[in-house]
């Protein structure tokens, strides 16, 4: 009776089961909303966590868009028929590329779509439209972690390895990630290193996946934010040093060692503790423990956007990189480096076509044959394809100015955009802002006009989980009597526009196309197809027509031409465009995830259970900071810098170190963190600095007493 | 290359001078730049910081090279090793080499860093510009023929004797210590790392250093080096001559004085010197802007009398930080030209940590002041335990340190030199610094809400009221609530609570 498909929210891409409350499978407003049952699966073998336990919740939510909605002179949005909606776009469309021509009308995509939307989106961006500029939120999330995979592999895949294959490693380093909150059920994945005592977590904050490491599970390094890349050299320095090293595996089947182990002679420990602040006996401990793994049992690596969302981010990912391939971890039999993936198909969604810089199948737009292949599977010319566009910091401040359309798809960018006030006057500079959602966001307030659009138990397609595995999301319940899938959408659009090409508003029509465009790049799903996938397949990519596909990459090779992996050295640059931290009574503002939460919050915000386990944001604040700055436990606090001021509640604890601060980013308006993050970025790979803002801290809210009332209720 | 570019010599092809030339190659693969690099020592810059690992045997030569000579030389630099400059002519912007060719500049830099201090002990010769090498068995510890000395040693378990007790003495004592050899340190003062530590601290590294094996000879003065028959024969180093008290045997004699920055060549060329080669904020020597010095053998000392960084140097700090940075530093200014570069920060006082395994030393700043002595302005905290090996003060002043030392505390001497560096206020509660490495570091539990299943948000109380009502296992439990169908981490607690319910009252 139930439906097999998977939770809406992260990369995990938990196994679930979905029935329909009523006989009738029609889940109104009135409708209990259908039950949700976990599934066994590889990922998450029947667990799920609170969000995916009430996420159909949302599926019958009374907030929920019916209707397309045009914001009048007034500023207020009113109903309108889908003929208008369509129509009304298409000449606005027109009349902006006749006045600035087609690069003024651009895309903002999403790590949330199914793979069959992203793609079509990244062609409907490049044939309908006729515009360069598309990119999309995984540039927030990905990005940096894929330029590092690429240079140093040939190749990005998140894990090039099946999750169960941690099951059995002795030691796995996680950087950056809190995966007991943001992906609960892939603890149970860690469970072998807890065992064996080889769990170490890397991360400012005693978080609850660091708390995994007490008791002899493992070590829980601390450093200063935003150390994190001479973390890694100095471990890379122990590694070398002591001996520890894989030479073999170096020797056989990477190149660049030279370089790399020169590069990382100036970090020797004691330099490496007076930067970060960790003790050099744990650098060392753990460059042994990840020795002591490699030679039984396995050792992994896994980085997360903590140590990605950072300036130098691609240059700490390769850091990371480096340290597994010295350890000759990665293509191994048991042991590996991986980085998690953080939206729901955050994997598929940086494959086809949605960056900036791409074409389906992860190939490269400035790739002539990529742009011919590409170009003979939609039935155009090559020179048809515009060129590369703009990563999404940069396309988000052209808003307004070269940027006078804009079509924003599955992201909720007044939230959670680095500098978002100035993302948000952005917005507001446009002639035009359609924004595709099934609520009304911080981001579709903001709208011309806003399009509802299908969420994930009421429609069919793919997504490719944090392993490389595509899975099949299916329909379980009738979407709401007005909502429009985003195919569809792109589909009349394309003929309004007069568009080339096809555009299919089947989902299995526009995935038999994917396959064709992939075939033949990096990502290639040619030998993919639902049937397979309907009958239970565990197909990974690349996955070439009749192949079975790649559950373990690089076994043999790695991606260059050659098959070596490269070391590429990299060090902390002399300066770069990262917040100046720790001046005068300044201190270091980290954002994060919480489990209640995901993302901008759009969804878990409107899930009563969730809003009543976390409604606010709270500041965590060590016990030293709040206490000489007067915080008081639960009172009020300000937050600020140059970009913004945040105001929430305080809670004060020791699980932050005494000069870091960490935000969670779901919230909106005054609870925003994204207001205080910089949008300045990583020279490689576009991704901005979210985790080391610098910024000021007081108690109180900064609002006179007896104005405060009147204030709050106007927000 | 294009004919008018000018052209860099650097004198000197160590770790100071490999981080300039590095970031000086993009400049010379443009063609904007000719350059040239001269090293005495046939080897490639290493980091000479890890020359007591390598003498201990715990690294290679290959891990601690930092340049590539080939690499360079593909991108157009000219690498000259085992050559020597010498003399400058700064009328004609020449510098000659020792074997006779000369090379005209455009800009020449000092990189010529430090030699050993060679203290007068009879039976040396403590002549800086002496030709004739230390006689066998007495090494300084600065080259990789030093390491390899020293590395024999230690292979056959031989007596070393360590002459000072400075930092560097300490580490090589250490390493050499834990790789096997016997070990005796003989120094000035009551205490080692005298000019680093009090005298409390003193006793505790002390301590730390008879736990592991190491003679401390304190207040000692050498006054002679005694050589004897060597394994095959030759004469070698046999003991240590000390005023007022027995000789100290061993088979190798490590001097470990300090160093004297390299500034010979320089004065020969007329240049201003003081403790090294005199420059001014932008590295530039004294009145010749085509000169310019980094590293070991550079005085940041300007002309502006009245200048507060200046009247504060203590001269070359010795440090490899400073250096690096004043090689960056330079090389965007070589390449950006004045008005692009920021002018170079003055350095702050250096922290010092001992490079040992399992002996925490950090220490910076002036220590000198015990809290109870009647310093103006300055107020000092102090945490001693000997029987633990720890010590711990900090001397502020206004809240923010002026100097701490941590010995035994490894997390509170990170996060102190944290503080340090940053000039950062201390907690007004010292004692939290204190705490940093007890159990108690971490809290209890991170999530203070009381739900026993985090990632469902299934409380105690839910649980307990499903075993109530007949939930007798956690998969029971797990289908009733959702307790424990996340990360499993709970499990164990519902099994608790189960076994608490049906436990006989």
């Amino acid at each position: 009776m139930g439906t097999a498909t998977h939770c809406p929210y992260c990369a995990l891409q938990c196994a679930m089961t979905v029935t329909p409350a009523a006989a009738t499978g029609v889940a109104g407003p009135a409708a209990d909303p259908p039950a949700i049952a976990g599934r066994d699966f590889p990922t998450n073998r029947g667990g799920l966590c609170r969000k995916g336990w009430t996420s159909a919740t949302l599926l019958g939510h009374p907030g929920r868009i019916t209707n397309p909605l045009l914001r009048g002179a007034d500023g207020v949005h009113r109903p309108i028929g889908w003929d208008e909606a369509l129509d009304l776009i298409a000449a606005q469309v027109r009349a902006t590329r006749e006045d600035h021509g087609p690069d003024a009308v651009g895309v903002f995509g999403g790590g949330g779509l199914t793979n069959e939307k992203a793609y079509q989106l990244g062609k409907f961006a490049r044939l309908a439209l006729g515009t360069s500029r598309i990119d999309y939120n995984g540039r927030f999330c990905m990005s940096s972690a894929a330029a590092a995979g690429n240079r140093a592999f040939g190749l990005d895949r998140g894990l090039p390895f099946p999750v169960e294959d941690l099951d059995g490693a002795h030691t796995v380093l996680l950087l950056g990630s809190n995966v007991a909150e943001t992906m609960p059920p892939f603890v149970q994945h860690l469970a072998g290193a807890r065992a064996a005592g080889g769990l170490i977590v890397v991360d400012p904050r005693r978080t609850t996946t660091a708390d995994f490491t007490a008791d002899g599970a493992g070590l829980h390094l601390q450093p200063a934010p935003a150390t994190d890349l001479p973390l890694l050299l100095g471990l890379c320095h122990i590694v070398i040093h002591e001996g520890l090293a894989n030479t073999d595996f170096i020797h056989g089947r990477t190149t660049g060692f030279k370089a790399v182990a020169r590069s990382v002679a100036s970090w020797w420990p004691e330099r490496v503790q007076a930067v970060t602040g960790v003790p050099v006996h744990l650098l060392r401990e753990t460059a042994r423990l990840l020795a002591h793994g490699a030679r039984h049992g396995g050792s992994y690596i896994l980085t997360g956007r903590g140590v990605e969302q950072h300036v130098d981010g691609t240059d700490t990912a390769t850091a990371t990189i480096n340290l597994a391939l010295l350890l000759g971890l990665p293509g191994s039999a048991n042991s590996g480096y991986g980085t998690l993936t953080g939206q729901g198909n955050g994997q598929g969604g940086r494959e086809h076509g949605q960056k900036a810089d791409q074409l389906p199948g992860y190939r490269k737009i400035t790739d002539p044959a990529a742009r011919a292949h590409v170009a003979a599977v939609w039935g155009v010319d090559p020179a048809d394809i515009p060129g590369p566009g703009l990563p999404a910091v940069e396309l988000l401040a052209e808003l307004g100015r070269s940027v006078h359309t804009f079509f924003i798809h599955g992201a909720n960018v007044a939230v959670s955009a680095p500098n978002a006030g100035e993302v948000l006057a952005g917005l507001r500079r446009l002639d035009f802002l359609v924004v595709c959602d099934f609520f009304m966001t911080e981001t579709a307030q903001e709208a011309d006009l806003v399009l509802p659009v299908l969420q994930w138990a009421e429609e069919e397609g793919t997504v490719t989980n944090l392993e490389g595995r595509v899975l099949r999301r299916r329909a379980a319940v009738t979407p709401p009597e007005g909502a429009r899938s985003e195919l569809w959408i792109m589909a009349e659009l394309a003929r309004r526009l007069d568009a080339p090409s096809t555009f299919s508003a089947d989902p299995e029509t526009v995935f038999t196309e994917l396959r064709a465009a992939s075939a033949g790049g990096l990502a290639d799903y040619s030998g993919i197809d639902y049937a397979l996938l309907d009958v239970g397949a565990a197909l990974h990519w690349p996955c070439p027509a009749g192949s079975t596909g790649t559950p373990r990459l690089f076994r043999d090779a790695f991606a260059h031409p050659g098959g070596l992996a490269v070391l590429v050295p990299v060090s902390p640059a002399a300066s770069n465009a990262r917040d100046t931290l720790f001046t005068g009574p300044t201190l270091a503002l980290v954002t994060g995830r919480l489990l209640e939460h995901y993302q901008s919050g759009a969804q878990t915000r409107r899930v009563p259970e969730l809003a009543g386990a976390v409604p606010r944001a709270e500041l965590l604040i060590h016990p030293l900071a709040a206490a000489s700055r007067g915080i008081d436990d639960g009172g009020p606090v300000t937050i600020a810098n140059g970009r913004g001021t945040v105001r929430c509640t305080a809670r004060v604890s020791t699980a932050v170190r005494p000069d870091t601060l960490f935000l969670p980013f779901h919230f909106a308006r005054e609870e925003c963190a994204n207001l205080l993050t910089s949008d300045s970025v990583d020279p490689v790979s576009g991704m901005p600095e979210f985790k080391a803002s610098s910024v000021t801290v007081t108690a109180g809210t900064g609002i006179p007493a007896g104005a405060g009332a009147a204030h709050l209720v106007s927000l | 290359m294009n004919a008018a570019a000018p052209h860099v010599v650097v004198i000197g092809y160590g770790p100071v001078a490999a981080r300039l030339v590095d970031e000086l190659v993009p400049a010379v693969r443009r063609g904007e730049m000719a350059l040239t690099v001269i090293g005495e020592e046939a080897a490639a810059a290493y980091n000479r910081v890890l020359v007591a690992d390598l003498g201990v045997g715990r690294t290679t030569e290959e891990a601690i090279s930092v340049s590539d000579p080939a690499e360079l030389e593909a991108a157009g630099v000219t690498v000259l090793r085992g050559a020597r400059v010498l003399r400058v002519d700064r009328a004609r912007q020449r510098v000659t080499l020792a074997d006779g060719p000369w090379l005209g500049y455009t800009s020449l830099v000092f990189a010529t860093g430090a030699r050993p201090v060679v203290p007068p002990l009879h039976g040396l010769n403590p002549d800086p510009a002496a030709h004739s090498p230390l006689p066998r068995g007495v090494i300084a510890l600065r080259g990789l023929d030093d390491a390899a000395v020293l590395r024999g040693a230690v292979a056959r378990r031989e007596r070393v004797v360590v002459l000072g007790g400075g930092i560097l003495g300490l580490e090589a004592a250490l390493a050499a210590r834990d790789e096997g050899a016997l070990v005796t340190v003989v120094h000035h003062g009551p205490h080692t790392l005298g000019r680093s530590i009090d005298a409390g601290a003193g006793h505790t590294v002390a301590a730390a250093l008879r736990a592991r094996g190491i003679t401390v000879v304190s207040d000692a003065r050498a006054v002679g080096v005694e050589m004897g028959a060597g394994a095959d024969g030759v004469p070698a180093f046999s003991a240590l001559a000390l005023d007022g008290g027995p000789a100290v045997e061993g088979a190798l004699l490590v001097l470990s004085c300090g160093v004297r920055p390299r500034t010979e060549l320089a004065e020969g060329a007329g240049l201003a010197t003081g403790r090294g080669i005199l420059v001014d904020h932008s590295l530039q020597a004294h009145h010749d802007p085509a000169i310019f010095a980094i590293g070991d053998c550079a005085e940041v000392r300007c002309l502006d009398s009245s200048c507060a960084d200046c009247a504060a140097g203590t001269g070359p700090l010795g440090l490899i930080g400073p250096g690096w940075r004043q090689a960056e530093w330079l090389a965007a200014f070589l390449t950006a030209g004045a008005a692009a570069a920021h002018p170079l920060p003055a350095e702050r006082a250096p922290v010092m940590m001992l490079k040992a395994r399992g002996v925490d030393v950090a220490a910076a700043g002036d220590v000198a002041a015990g809290p109870f002595d009647d310093v103006p302005g300055l107020a000092v905290s102090v945490w001693a335990d000997p029987e633990h090996g720890k010590y711990v003060k900090m001397g502020t002043r206004s809240g923010v340190l002026a100097g701490f030392i941590s010995v035994g505390m490894p997390r509170t001497g990170a996060e102190l030199t944290l503080l340090f560096e940053r000039g950062a206020e201390l907690p007004a509660d010292r004692s939290a610094l204190l705490r940093l490495d007890g159990p108690d570091a971490a809290p209890a539990s991170p999530d203070p809400s009381r739900n026993v299943c985090r990632c469902a948000g299934v409380s105690g109380e839910t649980i307990s009221a499903a075993v109530a009502q007949g939930c007798s296992t956690v998969p029971e439990i797990s289908a009733a609530t959702r307790a424990g169908t996340g990360c499993g981490g709970c499990h164990g607690d519902l099994k608790a609570l189960i076994e608490a319910h049906f436990a006989p009252a």
